[in-house]
């Protein structure tokens, strides 16, 4: 089509103009095997890759849905060799299967000899599996069968595995819609792991992943054990499945470093099962301590190595991850597509944004300038305490303060990496600090008054980045952070974006010290924003009024 | 002239008035029209204009150019070629259609087409027209030259036994004896049989004594006469036995018709689509690589050609794998746009011609390229690989990649596109078939590495889309002119844009083709980080700073960058380019000859004012320090010239005191005297000897000329002297001819020709077999 608003670049890149009128058919059309990459305002980007291609057609999309999208959308011709390569990659999904033989267990079989051969010569591969039954047949060790994944996905063979679940323990678990229902998007994301069977659910910090989860458990209806990345997120799970489904508090055991309940629903911290004594994990009986029929992790784009180890123990039970995005800082996309799951759900924020369910985001640097004697000792000081220098500079307390005061009234999370930092940033606001220190009872007991508006005002260390819940924060102000991580700017920014009571705008800040790795770190992060979306601005500090 | 060699075959043509009995006398009787079509199909007969008939016959009767008419055969012309040059004297055609094996399942063309005779007597008629047949009274006649050409062993046959023994066997005669004692070989026999019957037909027979089956086989042939010895270490299988074994044929397939291409179809707007989309590429890809060469050049090779290095660095550039880099490079090479400065450190760099290139539209832009592709004897798909015979490897723009056979195989290669239906995609097995066919001869053994080649670049530059021809491409294949190809272009090429959407994340995208102006501002102003139907730009401090190093100032850029944009300026965008702006120039470098520094400031102005001092061109860089671009020492003469009293200063900023050794030299190497050479009596005395019995020589080698025999022999040129040399060869005539000796003199003989070949006659004279190269053969005249 002469006038499509795709448009395919030569690296397997896709443009997508977003106020082309047909943008939205066109988005539908290739979000099941691209990846959104950015999303600024006038072009989204999206990228092909193999794990992509493979996540199409695990959902069931064939080569050539994939090749007509590209082609009916496409404003130019596409390059003939990128439609072949689309077409030989998926082509690779497929040619081998992980499956239940009743007399034999589990077999990986073929559709392609040569393909089996190649594989099977692999040095890595070959201790996983056990004798040739026949030519298209071999035997897999089930306690292999989550490496064998990993391994032939690592070769570019992916295997389907179609070995199936068990069903798990049966337990009674509704959801109770009563006043609220599941959001259209959270329903399709729930539909859409329930027929891949595993995978991966991709949803926006904000916008409901709980549910998702709650909403799978009530289709599993089996003993469930949740995963989550600490004990404050793993109270909120509870909390929200005590509100939402009929599960009632007696059946929901938190296994943590507190407590060690072990209850149809059991929800543990990745920090309990990840503990070593003696060179040894001692928390891995919870893994086999009831029949769980499902398993969720919360946060999957932090899931620890060790977990991923023992998930390749679990792969005969369903399992669901839920996060915000698949980037992962370490790069182990390919576990997670291995091992949890491909990918079942994607919304892009913006989109979600637009329906209403998250606030909009107005997201500011703001530049500091540093005084004559610290960019001295700035350009004098060793690279390794560059950033801790120019990010912990006092000239950003009165920015900070007249932030602050700006917003008065308003619910302010104040985030910062180093505490002294922090310690000095309360006494000067008057605020309270959360850090890692800070005791759970007292955590809470303060995030309590913040939520219902007690107090407007908290400043807040790393521990905040995950999955706590603050409904009414709607500013968030930086002033220092993790080296420019993007994963970390997603959860900061998730903090501010849960849907607001009055529709209010969110404000994002940042304060950096200008010409510093300071401001070079904030300008990935910057990048990552706009990437996603979001209006982006940069002022100086002067210019705040 | 006495009759023909093939006395035996020839009783008729003694009565006929003007018997036609050679090449010569048949192409001495063609009309202009059959002259014209010979002309047209053998060019390389037509130059230089050939004299007389005579001369064109002796020409169309070399080897070289016999050979050359072989290669343009098809396979069905050779094949018949091939069968007929199995007869002796005038064809008999119902042994020709035997040993082309018949219309059976074998030969193709659904039925309603021409019978098999008249096929094949279409293609003898052919290859009369060509002249690598002749017409006598009696039939046609394979010329001589043509049948050497095909090699000792036709499609694989091995000699008549007439040829290896003098006599044919009697069992070989008979094919009813020859069938019954093929039926009774034992096994192994018959397992060597089978190995040497499609050819080719030499074997290695077993050694004395030498035991097991296939010995015994081969033993068992040799004594039957089913194997011939030609040499001690060799044996042949004889022609009849060939034959028989073959069934009476001689080709295993006969193809009288061109295989049929395998393909898929596109319609006709998809296929001119991707040409476009490529060829809008391929532009781009040729401006970068003039944007990256124009001011950083790379070197040339000393031995020519462009470094592995900078190839490498090109391909990263243009963001394309090394081979399409490669490509770029040499089209835009074949199309004048980049070259060879000529300097004495030389640089490969855009050429004037580059400019006004750039200033056509697209289409006309790419007419060129094609054009230049099209003719070019360069094959750059050669580039990476190694040179032939040689070692190392090929560099692209350097000789090795100059490949004359490149442009007849491209040709040959788009031909067989062009011959299919619109919008048809072939097999590239299939095409390398089809070229088998079309050119048995002229294949390089590398022939599908060459199909895959040209149909790699023929997609690069859009003369084909999805593998099939596009419509500019037929345009091109039938030579039009550069507008006509524009024309048949330019619809397809993705239309040009003139804005680009910016975009917070400090990317801009332009949505299409940018062109002039407003392409070179954006490669300065911003990184290219994705290409194909838009190009993405990245916009970083670095490129920014690089644009205001080109001299762009601040509101300009802002400026420049609002204009290309519809939407207006993303915020972090403008406070980037700010930002940049803010620090860029802040600190200055440049370089000074000397400095001038002193404490007082007064002395320092008193410098600048001093019109004495001007010459060293002094500035104020500092309320202390002065600058000047002259050298220190003459600064300091200057200044004392002038009445101050500087002192030098060392690089530590010590006071410098000067040294006042007196200099020295080291000393001068003595040149070689010449020595006079002088003629002493001795060397005289010698000379003069040998004076002597040079003029002695001459006068004996004049008188023996005198009392030669013969005719007068003029001198006459190669082809001639080939021409009667062979008929005298194929009429067992001697010939008298002058030959060149060692020494120099030249000797008549009456000499009986052979055989001619490999630049050589073979033959006698005076009773004694000699070889003599044709070089020598100064003149001859037939006795």
């Amino acid at each position: 089509m002469p006038d499509g608003p795709l448009i395919v670049q030569s690296d397997k890149t896709l443009l997508l103009e977003v106020d082309h009128p047909r943008a939205e058919e066109a988005r539908r059309a290739i979000a099941p095997f691209a990846e959104l990459e950015r999303a600024p305002e006038h072009m989204h980007t999206y990228r092909v890759t193999p794990l992509g291609l493979w996540n199409a057609r695990a959902a069931g999309h064939d080569a050539e849905q994939v090749v007509n999208a590209l082609i009916t959308y496409s404003r130019y011709a596409v390059p003939h060799a990128l439609l072949v390569d689309v077409a030989d990659t998926m082509d690779r999904y497929g040619r081998l299967t992980l499956e239940k033989d009743d007399e034999h267990g589990l077999v990986l079989r073929t559709t392609d000899r040569p393909v089996l051969e190649e594989v099977l010569r692999h040095k890595k591969i070959k201790p996983l599996v056990g004798d040739r039954i026949d030519d298209d047949r071999v035997v897999v060790h089930p306690s292999e069968r989550g490496h064998l994944k990993q391994e032939l996905l690592k070769v570019g063979w992916p295997a389907e595995d179609e070995a199936g679940y068990v069903d798990g323990e049966a337990h009674r678990i509704d959801l109770d819609q009563d006043g609220w229902s599941l959001r259209p998007y959270q329903q399709q994301a729930v539909d859409g792991f329930w027929h891949g069977g595993s995978g991966v659910v991709v949803l926006p910090c904000g916008a409901g992943k709980t549910l998702v989860g709650a909403g799978a458990m009530a289709q599993a209806k089996a003993t469930t054990l949740i995963l989550v990345t600490n004990t404050v997120s793993a109270r909120q799970w509870r909390d929200e499945l005590v509100k939402r489904t009929s599960l009632t508090a007696d059946e929901i055991g938190e296994y943590s470093g507190a407590r060690k309940e072990v209850r149809p629903v059991t929800i543990a911290t990745y920090q309990v099962l990840t503990t070593k004594r003696k060179g040894a994990y001692t928390h891995l009986d919870l893994l086999d301590a009831r029949d769980w029929g499902l398993i969720v992790y919360d946060e999957v784009h932090l899931l620890p190595a060790p977990i991923f180890r023992m998930t390749a123990d679990l792969q005969a039970r369903r399992r669901l991850g839920l996060t915000a995005t698949l980037v992962r800082e370490d790069g182990r996309e390919a576990d997670v597509f291995s091992l949890i799951g491909p990918k079942r759900y994607d919304a892009p924020w913006k989109d979600i944004e637009a329906q209403g369910y998250i606030a909009p985001a107005d997201c500011v640097e703001v530049r500091v300038t540093l005084p004559n004697s610290e960019r001295l000792a700035y350009a004098t000081a060793e690279a390794e305490d560059r950033y801790r220098l120019a990010s912990c500079t006092p000239a950003k307390n009165p920015v900070i303060e007249r932030i602050v005061k700006r917003h008065q009234g308003e619910p302010t999370l104040v985030i910062g990496q180093y505490l002294d930092q922090l310690d000095e940033l309360a006494g000067r606001l008057g605020a309270q600090v959360i850090t890692g220190q800070t005791s759970v009872t007292e955590r809470q007991k303060l995030f309590q008054a913040f939520r219902t508006g007690e107090i407007d005002l908290l400043v807040v260390s790393k521990v905040a980045n995950f999955s706590i819940d603050l409904p009414e924060a709607s500013v968030a102000i930086q002033v220092s952070g993790t080296f420019g991580s993007r994963q970390e700017e997603a959860q900061r920014l998730g903090r501010v974006l849960r849907p607001k009571g009055d529709g209010r705008t969110a404000h994002f800040y940042t304060v950096v010290s200008r010409d510093t790795v300071d401001a070079e770190f904030a300008a990935h992060r910057q990048r990552f924003l706009a990437e996603q979306g979001y209006a982006y601005r940069i002022i100086d500090a002067d210019d705040l009024t | 002239m006495p009759t023909s060699s093939n006395a035996a075959t020839d009783v008729a043509d003694s009565a006929a008035p003007q018997p036609v009995r050679s090449l010569a006398d048949d192409i001495r009787g063609r009309t202009d029209d059959e002259l014209r079509e010979l002309l047209q199909r053998r060019p390389d007969l037509a130059r230089p204009a050939p004299a007389d008939l005579t001369s064109l016959a002796a020409r169309a009767s070399t080897r070289a150019s016999v050979h050359r008419a072989l290669d343009s055969l098809d396979r069905a012309h050779l094949q018949v070629l091939e069968v007929a040059a199995l007869q002796l004297g005038a064809l008999d055609e119902g042994l020709l259609l035997t040993h082309l094996g018949g219309p059976d399942e074998h030969s193709d063309g659904p039925s309603g087409e021409p019978g098999m005779g008249d096929r094949v007597r279409g293609l003898l008629h052919s290859l009369w027209s060509s002249a690598l047949l002749w017409r006598g009274a009696d039939g046609l006649h394979v010329t001589r030259t043509a049948v050497e050409a095909l090699g000792p062993h036709i499609a694989g046959l091995g000699p008549a036994a007439a040829e290896v023994r003098g006599t044919t066997p009697a069992a070989l005669a008979d094919p009813a004896r020859l069938d019954a004692l093929l039926a009774s070989a034992p096994e192994p026999a018959r397992a060597i049989l089978d190995r040497l019957t499609w050819g080719p037909p030499l074997a290695v027979p077993p050694t004395h004594g030498a035991a097991g089956k296939v010995a015994e086989g081969a033993r068992w042939l040799l004594t039957e006469g089913l194997l011939l010895a030609v040499s001690a270490d060799q044996v042949v299988l004889p022609r009849e036995v060939g034959l028989r074994l073959r069934g009476g044929r001689l080709h295993r397939d006969l193809l009288l018709g061109p295989p049929a291409v395998q393909g898929r179809s596109h319609d006709a707007p998809v296929v001119d689509s991707a040409a476009g989309q490529q060829v809008s590429d391929l532009l781009v890809l040729v401006d970068e690589l003039a944007a990256e060469w124009g001011p950083r050049p790379p070197r040339v090779l000393r031995a020519g050609g462009l470094a592995v290095r900078d190839l490498r660095r090109l391909a990263q550039v243009l963001d394309v794998p090394e081979r399409r880099a490669a490509f770029v490079a040499e089209v835009a090479l074949d199309a004048g746009l980049v070259g060879d400065d000529g300097s004495l450190e030389p640089v490969w760099a855009p050429t004037p011609a580059y400019d006004d290139w750039q200033q056509l539209p697209g289409a006309s832009r790419w007419a060129r390229l094609a054009q230049a592709w099209l003719v070019s004897t360069r094959a750059s798909h050669l580039v990476g690989g190694t040179p032939p015979g040689g070692s190392g490897t090929v560099n692209a723009l350097g000789p090795d990649v100059s490949w004359p056979p490149a442009r007849g195989l491209r040709r040959d290669v788009l031909g067989e596109l062009e011959r299919l239906p619109e919008g048809t995609a072939p097999e590239r097995e299939s095409v390398v078939q089809a070229l088998r066919w079309r050119r048995p001869r002229r294949l390089p053994p590398t022939v599908d590495a060459v199909v895959a080649a040209v149909a790699e670049e023929a997609e690069w530059l859009g003369v084909t889309g999805r593998g099939a021809l596009s419509h500019a491409g037929r345009a091109l294949l039938a030579d039009a002119d550069a507008d006509r190809l524009a024309a048949a272009m330019h619809a397809h090429l993705p239309a040009p844009v003139e804005h680009v959407l910016l975009q917070a994340d400090l990317t801009a995208i332009a949505p299409g083709p940018l062109e002039g102006g407003l392409a070179q501002f954006m490669r300065l102003v911003a990184d290219v980080e994705s290409r194909g139907g838009a190009t993405v730009y990245r916009f970083t401090p670095d490129s920014v700073r690089r644009c205001l190093d080109a001299g762009w100032s601040v509101d300009q850029v802002l400026a420049a960058l609002t204009d290309a944009s519809h939407t207006p300026l993303p915020q972090p965008l403008d406070y980037l380019v700010r930002d940049v702006a803010r620090r860029h120039g802040q600190t200055r470098v440049g370089s000074v000859g000397s400095y001038v520094r002193c404490d007082d400031e007064a002395t320092l102005t008193a410098m600048l004012a001093d019109r004495a001092l001007s010459p060293l061109q002094l500035r104020k860089i500092a309320p202390t320090v002065l600058v000047s671009p002259v050298g220190a020492p003459t600064a300091l003469d200057f200044l004392r010239d002038a009445g101050y009293a500087p002192a030098a200063e060392s690089a530590e900023g010590g006071l410098l005191v000067p040294t006042t050794g007196h200099h020295r030299t080291p000393p001068r190497r003595s040149q070689p005297t010449p020595t006079i050479h002088t003629v002493d009596d001795d060397l005289a005395r010698t000379l003069v000897g040998a004076l002597r019995a040079g003029e002695e020589a001459a006068a004996y080698q004049r008188a023996e000329l005198a009392s030669r025999p013969g005719p007068p022999l003029p001198s006459t040129d190669p082809t001639t002297t080939l021409a009667v040399l062979r008929e005298a060869a194929a009429d067992r005539q001697g010939v008298w001819i002058g030959y060149s000796d060692a020494a120099g003199g030249v000797q008549r003989m009456l000499f009986y020709p052979e055989r001619v070949e490999g630049g050589r006659v073979h033959g006698t004279a005076d009773g004694t077999a000699r070889t003599l190269s044709i070089h020598r053969v100064t003149g001859a005249s037939a006795n």
